[in-house]
């Protein structure tokens, strides 16, 4: 018999985190490098990707990702093309990263980097960056648990 | 020619094709072809955005992608893009069966050397796109 003010048992949802990942700045870089971190080592499991472009090369399934998932983007400059781009493509964001307003806009804007050439200082800020994401999943699979 | 060739890796973020699309660009851009290339991100040109539609319009596309979807070519197109040569990773790793060549994170030595091998190529072709003899 089930004892008086037992809840239910909730599951979380996993959480959607798609990285802009641009080409052009640093920003891009630790966009993606941070969102690799969450999905293969701090949120193994609980978080799912896409790549962004497959909200145009993709079908129906993948464009249906931001009304599935409660999702996270995550952006290396003010341009905000993957939040942008979901909005668009997809659906409604439920939160957004914004990698220059952690490390930095000049330093999120300079130059590309290659992971051939990363440094200490930039896995620090893929761990910044890593750490909002973080955060913010964790509430998001808080408030969406099942 | 005088416009910059765009190369547009897709950046893929699940699988190593993408790291390796992606590497293989920056390697060609940053380094080999440095003066007449340039990577306007792919997210962008995903938004559709007037600039880098307009951006994109001017000169020639090289595209890089991992899988089959073609997510940088598709993109591209899709923005008005004139792409001269699609590149794809799969047709690249047939060179190298057997090859494990790293993750979506990073690479290893392996991986590298693939992109160091395929970038020389990718490098000559692009001299010949900006060149105009396509
Ligand atoms: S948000 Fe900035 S870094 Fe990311 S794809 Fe857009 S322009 Fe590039």
């Amino acid at each position: 018999m089930e004892s008086i003010g037992t809840k239910p048992p909730t599951t979380p949802v996993k959480v959607g985190v798609i990285s802009c990942s641009g080409e052009d700045c640093l920003g891009g870089t630790i966009s993606r490098l941070a969102t690799r971190k969450i999905l293969e080592r701090i949120r193994l499991g609980e978080a799912v990707t896409i790549c962004l472009p497959l909200f145009i090369a993709g079908g129906e399934e993948e464009r249906a990702f931001a009304a599935v998932f409660p999702t996270i983007t995550v952006d290396g400059c003010n341009k905000w093309c993957a939040k942008r781009a979901t909005e668009n493509l997809s659906g409604k964001v439920s939160d957004t990263v914004l990698v220059a307003d952690i490390i930095g806009a000049e330093v999120a804007e300079s130059a590309v980097l290659s992971t051939r050439n990363l440094t200490p200082e930039h896995m620090g800020m893929v761990d910044k960056v890593a750490e909002e994401i973080r955060v913010k999943l964790d509430r998001l699979a808080d408030q969406n648990r099942r | 020619m005088s416009e910059k060739v765009k190369v547009v890796p897709c950046s893929g973020i699940g699988k190593v094709h993408g790291l390796l699309a992606r590497e293989l660009a920056l390697k060609v851009a940053n380094e080999l072809c440095a003066e007449i290339t340039e990577t306007p991100c792919l997210a962008y040109i995903v938004t559709e955005d007037p600039e880098i539609k307009e951006k994109i319009a001017r000169g020639k596309c090289v595209t890089i992608d991992g899988c089959p979807k073609m997510c940088a070519a598709k993109s591209v197109a899709h923005a008005g893009g004139d792409i001269a040569e699609e590149i794809k990773i799969i047709e690249i790793l047939k060179n190298y069966r057997g090859v494990q060549p790293g993750n979506a994170t990073a690479l290893n030595d392996d991986g590298w050397k693939i992109v160091d091998e395929a970038a020389l190529k990718v490098a000559a072709r692009v001299q010949q796109v900006y060149e105009g003899e396509v």
